[in-house]
């Protein structure tokens, strides 16, 4: 545990160092904000060293935590994502409130492996709480209008709702077993009856919020257009990844057929819908923001397909991992580009804002150009194999159940629609206009950020083992 | 000499992708470009007569119909996927290889990469190394598409064709309707190839079985295929389990997703909206390379994939069909380019009715119709790329060229492009003695024996395909009435500059030699046919029992 004690430490000392920082006119707020940026680039960089020294026993015991696969994977993602978002949010986080900015923020991070490793209910529901509150937070403090504040409210409440759903769910799972550790209720599943099948569709629809899985989609596009820009990219995807190895951890092992017959089905509907009413709503987009959390919406549907071959036990958690990296390279790296010409002075609201885009920010360009074939999920890049997996899998499944075949060819249409639309604002980029006026602000640390995602998701076409 | 194959893929892609990103200031890397592309030609010469001379495997031994003569697979090219299906790792072992028509299809495209490369230093006056780099890197695709010997790089390279193509398109277009253009054609490409890669995954994973891991390796697919295939048909009436219908019905998805997919590269007939759109938006260059052998690839898709894996399902569900579509497609084609008025447009639907003849000869999965196929993707390639490179020629010295012009007629001023165009026309409509005549007799020799009516549509297409390919000469050349001479000379160019009719010589030798000789290239690949025919016959003959019917009814 020691990277993700690390990081909720040092994201707690940080909230504390805001109470000392100096504020008024005798602030210095670049030295506060390379300050800040530094310190969390350090703590993740702790966290990162002592995950690597880390070594792992072989009895990995019954406590309240377990450092198997699914912890590992849970930690990189983390930290990976954590790398670009404070990266991104070096320039962007907001001068007023930079303590609590980074503090948040790495509380966050780290709470991410504490949902990877958590062997019982509640530290689990423990680390998933960690992720939402300080997202209040940061929502509040980012964007201090209106639509920040519809934002902030929206998020809050539907996550409190969600919550509750989450912890019906719960509360019947330690009912039917009488423990909350999940060894405990796994190994339970083999008697499982129609209760628990109930427990466990309560306990994805609470972590559908975090997911953002139709029918709890809809605060998406609102929080994404209210709130920055890195927020919206945080936002779609360090509680995704959560939400998704939390459900690896529940009900990734264990199930007996009977409660497949009702988990599977109720997935494929869930997962059906999400790409459909995520690709549909977005190629109806114009607003950019709007887009680009459709498109995470729908993704979120891929992922739910993958988590159907995983619980049936045709393929590995590995899918969902890969898938998840892929995605954090693609999508941050997106968001760190949009970033970057909105720090450079252009729009970046509309679809339409991105016109002539080429010419008059190439670099940003050309990395928007790479996230965007990486999200149509053609060769040379990552998405590449994420979809790719995510096929395998649910074609592995389908020996025995079709229907899983069919599901896979309603993915690949699906992902056909999304190409539509990315290729829209891909041709934007490239379109020729008159006026047009470039951007020469150059922002190191978002240039670096969309760098990154760049290489990874080329690399990680041709070496896709350590994705 | 085993690095040829991986050469042919590397060098053009990344002489291309370093003059690409050169950029576009830097004229002299044209030089550069040509020769790499010259380069590539004299490879796929030398591997061709490494595949002529290499020893014919025997297929009794290991019972695959897909062998690569000339191969090329190092074991350090075994990739780990992150991912472990019912409980076993997957690898990727990519394999190289070519047969006898996977060389043909390299030549093909070694050859049209050159050619399109000299004509475009004369017609491409912006951005021409960017032009250059895009079309070494299309190329490079185009030939991974053929040279592999797995499924997943099949799919890769399948795949990769499309992103230079679009760049292609885009950036030397039609600018207004560029952008619109692509997107359909990328759309459309992608509605049938995305689905495909479930497809191919479906092949992959069936061959596993509890001895034995899933394998990509087209070799092992096509032994196992064969094994199973023939199993199922030589099988006793009352074997319930190793019934035909039980097999075909278990391939019957895999055999409509990939159908599907190569349906719409080959631009079959409902599914043709996006050719012609692409083609008259693309510049007529970048057409010829796009209609010659990025076409092609659905054809070589169901030959390589299709026909050897999935035949006892391809034979129950869809010979008939594509049979059927390929054959009103002749017809289709021919009258949609009889009554345009656009040359481009004219070309593209003409394309449409050649690779009708190709589907019917697929269909047919006899070794005439068969090899019909194959000869005819080349001869084909050959002759579309010619017609497209001479109507660049006319359009950069004439503006669009209609049909309906009043100023048509130049054969007088051109002399040199007219003789050009009448010979590829005439071998194109399939004159006796040009290469274009030996293809689609074979096809249609091979369809007769499955399909009577189906060949009786396609002869009836040879004969409106001379009629619009006379069209053309006529209007274009001589015109309306045959007395028009051009009335706007002020624009004359003058007719072929040495360099722009040497190209074009080069390539209606090959035509004229491969209608002289059809046996060299009937040599070539004579033996994969033979193997891939020795399980699609009995296939087809075991699902349609009227097969060869016409043949035994008379003494």
């Amino acid at each position: 545990m020691a990277p993700a004690i690390t990081l909720i430490l040092g994201g707690s000392l940080l909230l504390a160092a805001s109470l000392v920082l100096k504020s008024g006119k005798a602030r210095d707020v670049h030295g506060q904000r390379n300050g800040m940026a530094v310190a969390s680039l350090v703590l993740l960089l702790v966290a990162a060293i002592l995950g690597w020294i880390r070594v792992v026993p072989d009895d990995l015991g019954q406590g309240l935590f377990r450092f198997d696969a699914a912890a590992l994977a849970s930690e990189r993602l983390a930290l990976l994502g954590g790398l670009i978002v404070i990266l991104m949010s070096w320039s962007t986080a907001p001068r007023a409130h930079l303590g609590e900015y980074y503090g948040c923020l790495i509380i966050m991070i780290g709470a991410v492996p504490v949902v990877g490793a958590s062997n019982d209910l509640v530290s689990l529901f423990l680390g998933l709480e960690l992720i939402s509150i300080p997202t209040y937070i940061m929502l509040g403090i980012v964007k201090n209008d209106n639509a920040g504040a519809e934002a902030t409210i929206k998020y809050f409440l539907l996550s409190a709702f969600a919550s509750s759903f989450f912890l019906l769910g719960v509360s019947y799972l330690y009912g039917f077993v009488g423990s909350t550790n999940l060894q405990v209720i796994q190994s339970n599943f083999a008697t499982a009856n129609r209760l628990t099948s109930l427990a466990l569709v309560l306990v994805m629809c609470g972590l559908a919020f975090r997911v953002t899985a139709v029918p709890i989609h809809f605060y998406a596009p609102d929080v994404f257009e209210g709130t920055s820009l890195t927020m919206a990219g945080i936002m779609s995807y360090l509680p995704k990844v959560a939400g998704f190895v939390a459900l690896i951890r529940i009900m990734g092992t264990g199930l007996n057929s009977q409660t497949l017959e009702i988990v599977v089905p109720v997935l494929f509907v869930c997962s059906a819908l999400t790409m459909f009413v995520g690709n549909f709503l977005a190629s109806a987009q114009n607003n950019l923001r709007r887009l680009l959390a459709y498109s995470s919406v729908a993704h979120t549907g891929y992922l739910m397909l993958a988590m159907t071959a995983l619980l049936r036990e045709n393929a590995d958690p590995n899918v969902l991992y890969s898938y998840l990296a892929a995605y954090a390279a693609m999508t941050l790296g997106f968001f760190a580009c949009l970033g970057e010409i909105e720090a450079a002075g252009g729009k970046t609201q509309l679809v339409g804002d991105l016109s002539g885009m080429f010419y008059r920010r190439p670099a940003a360009s050309i990395g928007m150009t790479v996230c965007l074939i990486s999200m149509i999920g053609l060769p040379l890049t990552a998405g590449f194999w994420a979809k790719f997996l995510v096929f395998m899998g649910t074609v592995a499944a389908g020996t025995k159940d079709p229907l899983s075949i069919a599901m896979a060819v309603l993915m690949a249409f699906n992902a056909v629609i999304a190409a539509g639309y990315y290729w829209r604002v891909l041709s934007k980029l490239f379109e020729t206009s008159d006026a047009f006026v470039p951007l020469r602000v150059f922002r190191p640390s978002l240039f670096v950020a969309y760098t990154i995602c760049v290489v990874l998701t080329v690399v990680w076409f041709f070496v896709p083992a350590v994705m | 000499m085993t690095l040829i194959i991986p050469l042919l893929i590397l060098l053009p892609l990344f002489v291309g992708i370093g003059m690409f990103l050169a950029g576009t200031k830097a004229e002299s890397l044209v030089g550069l470009a040509l020769g790499a592309s010259g380069l590539v030609l004299a490879l796929s010469l030398l591997l061709l007569f490494q595949v002529c001379g290499a020893a014919v495997p025997d297929s009794a031994t290991n019972g695959a119909t897909i062998i690569a003569r000339v191969g090329y697979a190092p074991d350090w090219l075994h990739i780990r996927l992150p991912v472990s299906v019912d409980g076993h790792p997957i690898y990727w072992h990519l394999q190289f290889g070519a047969d006898g028509i996977g060389a043909l299809l390299v030549l093909l495209t070694g050859i049209v990469g050159f050619v399109t490369m000299i004509m475009a230093t004369h017609q491409i006056r912006e951005r021409l190394v960017s032009y250059l780099a895009l079309i070494l890197i299309t190329q490079s695709m185009l030939l991974g598409v053929f040279l592999s010997m797995d499924l997943l790089s099949f799919y890769l390279f399948f795949e990769a064709v499309l992103l230079p193509i679009i760049l292609l398109m885009n950036g030397w277009g039609n600018k207004a309707e560029a952008l619109k253009a692509s997107r359909k054609f990328l759309l459309y490409t992608l509605v049938g190839s995305v689905p495909m890669v479930i497809g191919l995954i479906g092949i992959a994973l069936q061959s596993a079985t509890p001895v034995r891991p899933s394998t990509v390796s087209l070799e092992l697919l096509s032994a196992i295929a064969k094994e199973s295939q023939l199993a199922a048909i030589n099988a006793s009436p009352g074997d319930a389990l190793n019934s035909v219908s039980i097999l075909a019905s278990k391939d019957q998805w895999i055999v409509w997703i990939l159908l599907l997919g190569f349906g719409i590269k080959l631009a079959i007939l409902p599914l043709h909206t996006w050719l012609p759109t692409t083609y008259a938006v693309a510049h007529p260059n970048t057409t010829a390379l796009i209609a010659s052998v990025v076409a092609k690839l659905g054809v070589f898709g169901i030959i390589r994939i299709v026909i050897p894996l999935t035949p006892l399902a391809l034979s129950t569900y869809a010979q008939m069909l594509f049979g059927g579509l390929g054959a009103v497609a002749i017809v289709y084609g021919a009258l949609v380019a009889l009554s345009q008025s656009d040359m481009r447009k004219v070309l593209a639907y003409s394309s449409i009715s050649h690779v009708g003849f190709i589907t019917l000869g697929l269909m047919s999965m006899n070794s005439e119709g068969l090899s019909g196929a194959a000869i005819q993707m080349f001869n084909h390639g050959i002759i579309t790329c010619s017609m497209f490179l001479i109507l660049a020629m006319l359009e950069q010295r004439r503006g669009p060229v209609s049909l309906c012009d009043e100023d048509c007629g130049l054969a007088s001023i051109y002399p040199k492009l007219a003789v050009m165009m009448v010979f590829f026309t005439l071998a194109g409509a399939g004159l006796p003695g040009l290469n274009g005549f030996v293809g689609e007799l074979l096809a249609m020799t091979g369809m007769i024996r499955v399909s009577g009516l189906f060949t009786a549509i396609a002869v009836l297409g040879t004969v409106l395909g001379a009629w619009y390919g006379l069209r053309i000469v006529q209007r274009v050349l001589f015109g309306s009435n045959g007395e028009h001479k051009s009335k706007v000379h002020a624009q004359v160019n003058g007719d072929l500059k040495a360099t722009e009719f040497a190209p074009l010589l080069a390539l209606a030798c090959i035509c004229l030699f491969i209608g002289v000789r059809p046996q060299d290239s009937m040599d070539l690949i004579e033996n994969d046919i033979k193997r891939i025919v020795s399980v699609s016959e009995p296939s087809a003959k075991s699902v349609h029992s009227e097969i060869d019917q016409l043949a035994q009814t008379q003494p």
